[in-house]
C-alpha cells in the first residue's frame, strides 16, 4: 500500500509550486505478497513399478467318448413280398421337419445303449418310403406308428378301437422281429373263430414266414408245438388248457406270445389266465380293442400277464393310468380320421365249420348232379336255388346250426358293444337274421326287416339310437338298404352277400353318409372255398375291369352284377344253347 | 487316423454333429450307416463345458475350436468302422478334415435349418454334388470323389433325417445323466 508525501527530488520531482508532494512506500505498513508465504520444496519418495505376470492357466478341453457297434442284425431287410415290384428308387428330397414313425425305448429299457440302440434306428416310414420295407398295401401312418410301439416292447398293449388294424399291426412287427433275429419263436394265441383269421392275415402280410395252427390229435399237436421249423404257432384258448403240460411243464419257451382278445384274461383267477400266465416266454403282448370291460381291474388281469404284480387289484384309478400309459397304445377312429379313409372294408375270410363241410360238399355234388341231369330243360332258374342253397349252408348248418360266421360274429359284436358302440347287421335271409338275434341277445339286438310291421318301423329306428343297451340292428338288404340314415353306427357287417355290389353299397351307406360321426369299419364275411368265393371273384374280376375302363370316374357299380353265363359258370355248366364258360 | 479304405459294396457313411446347450455343455455325436440308412456304430461324447476363460481367450473362435479341433477330431479317432464319406450340419465342422482320409461334405438342407441360407460364396473352394437328394457342399478338391460316390447312396432314404437321430440320441444320454446326478448326489 501506499500515500502520498512530501518527498526528496530524487523521488519523486514535482511538476509545479514551492512545496513539493513527493510520495513514499510506507515499508511498515506496505507488503507484497512474497511476504505472505514462506515456500519451500519437499521431496515425496516413490516406490518404483515393477511388472508382475500373473499366469491364467486354460485347461485344456478334456472329453471322453462311449460308444458302441450295431449287431449285424441291425440290418434285417424283410425279403421282398411274392409279387411286389421292386422299384427303382423313387427321386426324393430331404424331408426337413417333417414328423417320422420311429421306433422309441419303453421305459423299461434301462441300459443307454439298449435305448439308443432302438433310437438309432431308421424311421419306419423311411425305410418304406425306400422299399427296404415292404407291405402289400401301404399301411396308415397310424399303423406304423403301432409297429414302432410293438418293436422294443417286452411288455405291451395295442389297445386300438376295433377296425384299425391291430392284427396287420402285430404281424408286421413279429415279421420285423423274426427278421432282426431279435425273435425266433412265436406263440400267438387267439379265440378259435379267430385262428383261420390270423393265418390268412399273416399270408397277406407275411407270406415268407412259416406259420401253423396248432390242431388235430394230441400226438400232432405235440410234435407242433415242438417243431423248431415253424417259428409262429398258433393256438386257440381251449386248447391251451387241453396242453397246458405240454406247453408249461414239456420245455418249451417262447421268444414272443401275443395274446389276441387279451380280455379274455382280465379274470386273473379263471383258469385261461393262469395258464397263459405260465406260459415260458420273454416278450409279451396283449391286444384289446377293449382293455377295461366293467372296471379298472380288468387292466389289473392283463397286466399279470404282461408284468406281474405291476399293477395290483383296487389300485385307485389315477395311479393305474399313470403306471400303465406307457404300455398301453390306444388309438381311436376319431383320433387317426385324417389317416383312414371314410370307409375301411375288412374281409373276414372264414373257414366253414366241419359241420357245414360235410353238409355243404354233399349239397354241391347232389345238386351238380341234378342240374347236370336236368340237360336241355336246365333253366337259370335251377341254376338260382342251388346258389342260394349253398349259400344258406355258407349260413348256417341246417343240420347243428353249427356256423363259422356267427362265431365270428359274435367275437366281433362283443367288442363293439364293449367300446359302447352300434353295428349294423345285413342278411339277405330273415331265418339267418333270426339265428343271429338268438347268440347276439346279451347286446340287445333289434330286428328290422320284412317281417316287422311298417308302422313298428320307425320305433325301432329310434329305439336303437336311444338305447344305450341295444348295440345291433338285424336288417335285410330289401328292407334296410333304402331310405333310412343310421349314421351313429360305425360298424356294418355283410353276413352274407348280395349279387350285385350296387345292393351292397347302398346298404353299406346306411351308416356312411355325409356328416357320419367317424370313419365306417364294414366288415365282409366270406366263407372260404365255396360258392361264396367263387361269386367274389367273379364281381372282383369285373370291378376291375371297370376300375381300369373307367378309371378316375365314378365305377358304376350297377353294373357290376353277373350275366348268365357266368352264374352257370359258377358250377362249370354249359348254358344251354351257350358256350361252356370255365 | 483310422483306416478309410472300405470295400466298394460296403459304403458307409458318417454324420457328425454338435448340440450346444447351455446347462450341458458342447455334446457331440457320430454316427456310421451302411449304404441303405442302417446304423453300423455310433460313438458320443461326454458333453464339453469351457470356462470362462475360455470363452474369454478363444473368443468367436470357441465354436470352431470346440467343433473342429476337439470334439470331431476325439470322435474320428474312437471310430472303429472305415468311413467312405463324413457329412456334418455346421459349417465347422468341416474342419474334421484334417482327421481323415474321407471326404467331408456339408449338407445345405440339413445346415440351412440353423445358419440360414448358404450359399457357395461363403464357403470359399467350395462345389456342391447331389447325393441321395441332397446338396453335398465339398471342397473343390473333392468334387469328383464325392461325385463318384454318389451312386452308392440311392438306397439312402433320407441324406439329412440322420442328424436328427443323433440329436435324439444325445438328448437320451442327457437325460440319462441329468438322472444319474440326483442318485450320485
Amino acid at each position: 500500500m501506499s500515500f502520498f508525501s512530501p518527498r526528496g527530488p530524487n523521488l519523486m520531482r514535482p511538476a509545479v509550486g514551492k512545496s513539493e508532494l513527493v510520495a513514499q512506500i510506507d515499508p511498515l505498513n506496505s507488503w507484497t505478497s512474497d511476504s505472505l508465504f514462506d515456500l519451500t520444496t519437499c521431496s515425496l519418495p516413490l516406490p518404483s513399478i515393477d511388472p508382475v505376470a500373473i499366469p491364467i492357466r486354460l485347461k485344456p478341453f478334456v472329453t471322453r467318448t462311449q460308444g458302441f457297434l450295431f449287431p449285424d442284425s441291425a440290418r434285417w431287410i424283410p425279403p421282398q413280398a411274392p409279387g411286389a415290384v421292386n422299384a427303382e428308387p423313387k427321386p426324393r428330397k430331404p424331408s426337413v421337419g417333417k414328423k417320422h414313425n420311429r421306433i422309441k425305448p419303453p421305459s423299461d429299457i434301462v441300459k443307454l445303449q439298449d435305448r439308443l440302440y432302438y433310437l438309432l434306428q431308421p424311421p419306419l416310414d423311411l425305410l418304406v418310403g425306400s422299399g427296404q420295407l415292404n407291405f402289400p398295401f401301404e399301411p396308415f401312418p397310424y399303423q406304423l406308428d403301432g409297429m414302432a410301439f410293438l418293436f422294443p416292447r417286452y411288455a405291451g398293449i395295442l389297445a386300438d378301437e376295433m377296425g384299425l388294424g391291430k392284427t396287420m399291426q402285430a404281424i408286421s412287427t413279429i415279421r420285423m422281429l423274426l427278421c432282426s433275429g431279435e425273435v425266433r419263436s412265436v406263440l400267438l394265441v387267439c379265440p378259435k373263430p379267430l385262428v383261420t383269421n390270423w393265418l390268412r392275415e399273416f399270408s397277406v402280410w407275411a407270406p415268407e414266414i412259416p406259420i401253423v395252427a396248432i390242431e388235430g390229435n394230441s400226438t400232432k399237436r405235440d410234435f407242433q408245438w415242438r417243431s423248431p421249423q415253424v417259428p409262429v404257432k398258433v393256438a386257440n384258448y381251449e386248447l391251451l388248457k387241453r396242453d397246458e403240460s405240454t406247453v408249461i411243464d414239456g420245455g418249451l419257451h417262447f421268444d414272443l406270445v401275443v395274446l389276441d382278445e387279451a380280455q379274455r384274461i382280465k379274470n386273473r383267477t379263471s383258469t385261461t389266465s393262469e395258464v397263459v400266465r405260465s406260459i415260458p416266454r420273454t416278450r409279451s403282448w396283449a391286444l384289446t380293442g377293449t382293455p377295461v370291460e366293467n372296471c379298472p381291474d380288468d387292466l389289473v388281469g392283463i397286466f399279470e400277464f404282461l408284468s406281474p404284480g405291476y399293477l395290483k387289484p383296487g389300485m385307485p384309478m389315477p395311479q393305474i393310468a399313470k403306471q400303465a400309459g406307457g404300455y398301453i397304445l390306444r388309438r381311436t377312429k376319431d383320433m387317426v380320421l385324417d389317416d383312414m379313409p371314410p370307409k375301411l372294408y375288412r374281409d373276414a375270410e372264414l373257414d366253414l365249420t366241419p359241420e357245414q363241410w360235410s353238409t355243404y360238399e354233399a349239397a354241391e355234388k347232389e345238386g351238380v348232379v341234378h342240374l347236370e341231369n336236368l340237360e336241355q330243360s336246365l333253366t337259370i332258374q335251377h341254376v338260382f336255388e342251388l346258389v342260394l342253397r349253398l349259400k344258406q349252408i355258407c349260413n348256417f348248418d341246417p343240420v347243428t346250426g353249427s356256423s363259422c360266421k356267427l362265431e365270428r360274429l359274435v367275437a366281433d359284436i362283443e367288442e363293439v358293444a364293449a367300446s359302447g358302440k352300434k353295428a349294423i347287421v345285413f342278411s339277405q335271409w330273415v331265418k339267418s337274421l333270426d339265428k343271429i338275434r338268438d347268440a347276439l341277445q346279451p347286446f340287445g339286438p333289434l330286428e328290422y326287416h320284412g317281417k316287422i310291421p311298417q308302422k313298428k318301423r320307425n320305433g325301432v329306428i329310434d329305439q336303437f339310437k336311444e338305447d344305450p343297451n341295444s348295440h345291433v340292428i338285424l336288417m335285410s338288404y330289401g328292407a334296410g338298404s333304402v331310405g333310412l340314415n343310421l349314421q351313429f353306427c360305425e360298424y356294418v357287417f355283410l353276413f352274407d352277400r348280395w349279387w350285385n355290389p350296387a345292393v351292397e353299397d347302398q346298404a353299406i351307406n346306411r351308416a356312411h353318409r355325409l356328416g357320419a360321426k367317424g370313419a365306417v369299419t364294414v366288415t365282409k364275411m366270406m366263407a372260404m372255398g365255396t360258392i361264396e368265393q367263387r361269386i367274389n371273384d367273379v364281381l372282383d374280376k369285373k370291378r376291375e375291369m371297370f376300375d381300369t375302363l373307367f378309371s378316375g370316374n365314378e365305377t358304376p357299380t350297377q353294373k357290376v352284377g353277373l350275366s348268365r353265363e357266368e352264374i352257370f359258370g359258377l358250377f362249370d355248366l354249359r348254358a344251354p344253347c351257350g358256350k361252356k364258360v370255365a | 487316423m483310422p483306416e478309410n479304405k472300405p470295400e466298394t459294396t460296403d459304403a458307409t457313411i458318417g454324420y457328425f454333429t454338435v448340440v450346444e446347450d447351455e446347462r450341458t455343455g458342447w455334446t457331440g455325436g457320430l454316427l456310421i450307416l451302411d449304404r441303405g440308412g442302417r446304423p453300423l456304430e455310433f460313438q458320443c461324447t461326454l458333453p464339453v463345458r469351457p470356462t470362462r476363460a475360455h470363452e474369454i481367450l478363444f473368443g468367436p473362435t470357441l465354436r470352431s475350436h470346440l467343433v473342429g479341433q476337439v470334439i470331431g477330431k476325439l470322435l474320428i479317432s474312437k471310430c472303429r468302422t472305415p468311413l467312405t464319406l463324413l457329412c456334418c450340419d455346421q459349417i465347422e465342422g468341416l474342419a474334421v478334415e484334417a482327421f481323415t482320409q474321407s471326404p467331408v461334405a456339408l449338407i445345405r438342407e440339413a445346415a440351412e435349418v440353423d445358419e440360414g441360407p448358404i450359399s457357395l460364396d461363403m464357403l470359399a473352394g467350395s462345389e456342391t454334388v447331389e447325393v441321395a437328394g441332397a446338396t453335398f457342399i465339398v471342397p473343390m478338391e473333392q468334387r469328383e470323389r464325392v461325385a463318384g460316390l454318389a451312386s452308392q447312396y440311392r438306397d439312402l432314404p433320407d441324406a439329412v433325417e440322420p442328424f436328427e437321430r443323433i440329436r435324439e440320441a444325445i438328448k437320451e444320454a442327457h437325460s440319462q445323466l441329468a438322472r444319474q446326478r440326483p442318485e450320485a448326489a
